[in-house]
């Protein structure tokens, strides 16, 4: 692997946080202001992969698995416990100006943009603060405002907009110089599914137009599909997976789930799969992915339904099936 | 030059975000009289009884008042709401996007926020050394008014380095507000010039907390006491806090583990 084809590249990173730790209560809230007892957490412990530039990579694991820890050692926040990371060629901790002014982070939860000001304001002071041409900033401005839609959006104060369409607007801020790299920590966290989507092709456009190098975190499954072609899946602060997210599926979800809304729901299902839920007028049923298409036609032949629904095992449960496995392969 | 660019761009973002809230406006007004009139009394109720405190006559010390607001103005202004920003950034972790961007992290903390109104000090505190200067019929040369300057400079960077120190004090103990209310309250101490406290309350006021030279020695300047010695000090504490206060910042930031997501 050439140094050169790589964006990020990781190599035992590791980043241990010390916390305070006490029971619950006024009388240990107390006690602990004279005593305190910590304990070290492994956020990220010693995770190695690297991402070519202008791949795009969906970085999965439940919350607190380190996903977020890790997209902030790699724009440069948390200094590594130990461990290096190379993003473009640069330590990111050293925080240099040429490193940062070519990356972005973005994170769902949190926002940039000043509250109180209309967006294009916070807009001119990222500019000023990236150093970008004035020519070249209004250039990318029009791209994203027709590429986002945010047309009358900009000269709205932040705080009257709707969470849909703040997130547009941060989304345009954190792009203005024309990131090389960027680091998505859920971008899309609350927002309805049109704008996810809206957000989805945009991202997809980017790096497509520019040849950006992404690393996506999200909990909703169509994110990474649309995106991404290759997952790392971490938990407790380790890889557990690192590949396609086809061959992830195939592997840890040889399944799919089969909604049947019909009037009597008592009835035997043992013949057709194994039985998930059964509440008033529905069964979940899962069922083996070779077998879909022919159990589908059976219960359709076979019983009265009112409707039938087929879909992939959700991310979430993917991701509880990759954690039950053993946990082979790590030191 | 750059910086100067950066700063006019914060504040304008600092003004705009003001100018939302108007109600603001009004209640600093009442603040900054309610501030003038405490001081005023307090100066009258003193020149009843004696002539001069500590060998400070009224009208000095009504130029000690001006340099009070003035120099509390600026820390009103910039440098306090700044780094209370930086306290709460740490603490919610919105700290992250300011240590993304390509620029000197201790500079934008440092300006990012501002609060307009304290302006009304500052011009009040200048008013304030105008109608002192009047009254004591004292006409300033060049000289003394290039030493009032760097003598006011050193003070702001005197304190400013305080401040700084004090908020860095967030990356280990993430709360550290009250420290915060310690300095406000000993920067009423400057009310007065140190030297009529005694010594040991001098040498705190001094060293522990820079009151004496951000408003008594700028203030000296004014009234024509300022000794050479005592502004070269100035100056050569300043250099030191800043260096010292910027490696403290630089460990401090080290230690930044963000508020996780």
């Amino acid at each position: 692997m050439s140094a050169s084809k790589s964006a990020v590249v990781i190599q035992n990173l590791r980043k241990t946080y010390q916390v305070h730790e006490r029971e619950a209560g006024l009388g240990a809230a107390l006690r602990s202001l004279v005593s305190r007892k910590s304990r070290d957490v492994k956020a990220v412990d010693s995770i190695s992969f690297s991402v070519d530039m202008g791949e795009m990579v969906g970085f999965l694991g439940p919350n607190g698995a380190g996903k977020t820890t890790t997209l902030k050692m790699l724009s440069g926040l948390l200094y590594p416990t130990s461990g290096e990371a190379r993003v473009l060629g640069y330590v990111p901790s050293r925080r240099e100006r040429a490193f940062l002014s070519q990356m972005t982070l973005v994170m769902g939860q949190r926002n940039q943009l000043v509250w109180d000001i209309p967006a294009i304001d916070s807009f001119e002071l990222n500019r000023e603060v990236y150093r970008v041409p004035v020519a070249q900033y209004k250039q990318t401005l029009d791209e994203l405002v027709e590429l986002l839609d945010l047309g009358k959006l900009l000269t709205k104060p932040v705080r009257n907009l709707s969470l849909g369409e703040r997130m547009k607007c941060e989304i345009a801020g954190a792009l203005l110089h024309r990131p090389r790299v960027l680091f998505l920590d859920e971008p899309t966290i609350g927002l309805d599914v049109t704008m996810q989507r809206r957000i989805r092709l945009f991202v997809a456009e980017y790096n497509r137009r520019y040849g950006a190098t992404v690393l996506l975190t999200s909990h909703y499954m169509a994110d990474v599909e649309a995106l991404c072609k290759r997952v790392v899946v971490i938990h407790h602060g380790s890889i557990l997976f690192d590949g396609d997210l086809t061959a992830l599926v195939e592997r840890f979800s040889p399944h799919k789930t089969i909604h049947v809304k019909l009037a009597d729901e008592n009835q035997d299902f043992g013949a057709y799969g194994e039985v998930i839920s059964r509440e008033e007028g529905q069964v979940v049923l899962r069922v083996p992915k070779a077998d879909t298409a022919r159990v589908t036609g059976q219960l359709l032949a076979n019983m009265e339904i009112h409707d039938l629904t087929v879909e992939d095992t959700p991310i979430d449960e993917v991701i509880e099936q990759v954690f039950a496995q053993p946990k082979e392969g790590r030191a | 030059m750059r910086y100067f660019k950066l700063i006019r761009l914060y504040f304008r973002i600092g003004v705009l975000n003001e100018l939302e809230y108007r109600a603001n406006f009004f209640v600093q007004i009442f603040q900054t009289v309610l501030g003038l009139l405490t001081a005023l009394g307090g100066l009258a109720v003193i020149f009843e009884h004696t002539g001069d405190l500590g060998g400070w006559r009224s009208d000095e010390l009504l130029a000690l008042v001006g340099v009070y607001f003035l120099v509390g103005g600026l820390i009103g202004f910039v440098i306090q709401p700044s780094m209370q920003r930086l306290m709460m950034d740490v603490r919610t972790g919105t700290l992250d996007f300011m240590l993304t961007k390509p620029e000197d992290a201790q500079f934008i903390a440092s300006i990012r926020q501002v609060e307009m109104w304290k302006l009304v000090d500052i011009a009040l505190g200048v008013g304030l050394l105008v109608v002192a200067l009047a009254r004591l019929g004292r006409v300033m040369d060049v000289a003394q008014v290039l030493g009032f300057g760097v003598a006011l400079l050193a003070g702001a960077a005197i304190v400013y380095s305080f401040w700084l120190m004090l908020a860095t004090l967030v990356f280990w103990f993430v709360r550290v507000d009250n420290i915060l209310v310690i300095f406000q309250t000993m920067y009423e101490a400057g009310r007065w010039p140190v030297t009529i406290y005694p010594g040991w309350m001098q040498v705190m006021l001094t060293f522990l907390v820079p009151v004496a030279f951000a408003v008594t020695v700028p203030s000296q300047a004014v009234v024509g006491r300022l000794t050479l010695q005592t502004l070269l000090g100035a100056l050569g504490v300043a250099a030191l806090m800043l260096f010292v206060s910027r490696r403290f910042w630089r460990i401090g930031i080290r230690h930044y583990s963000g508020a996780s997501a």
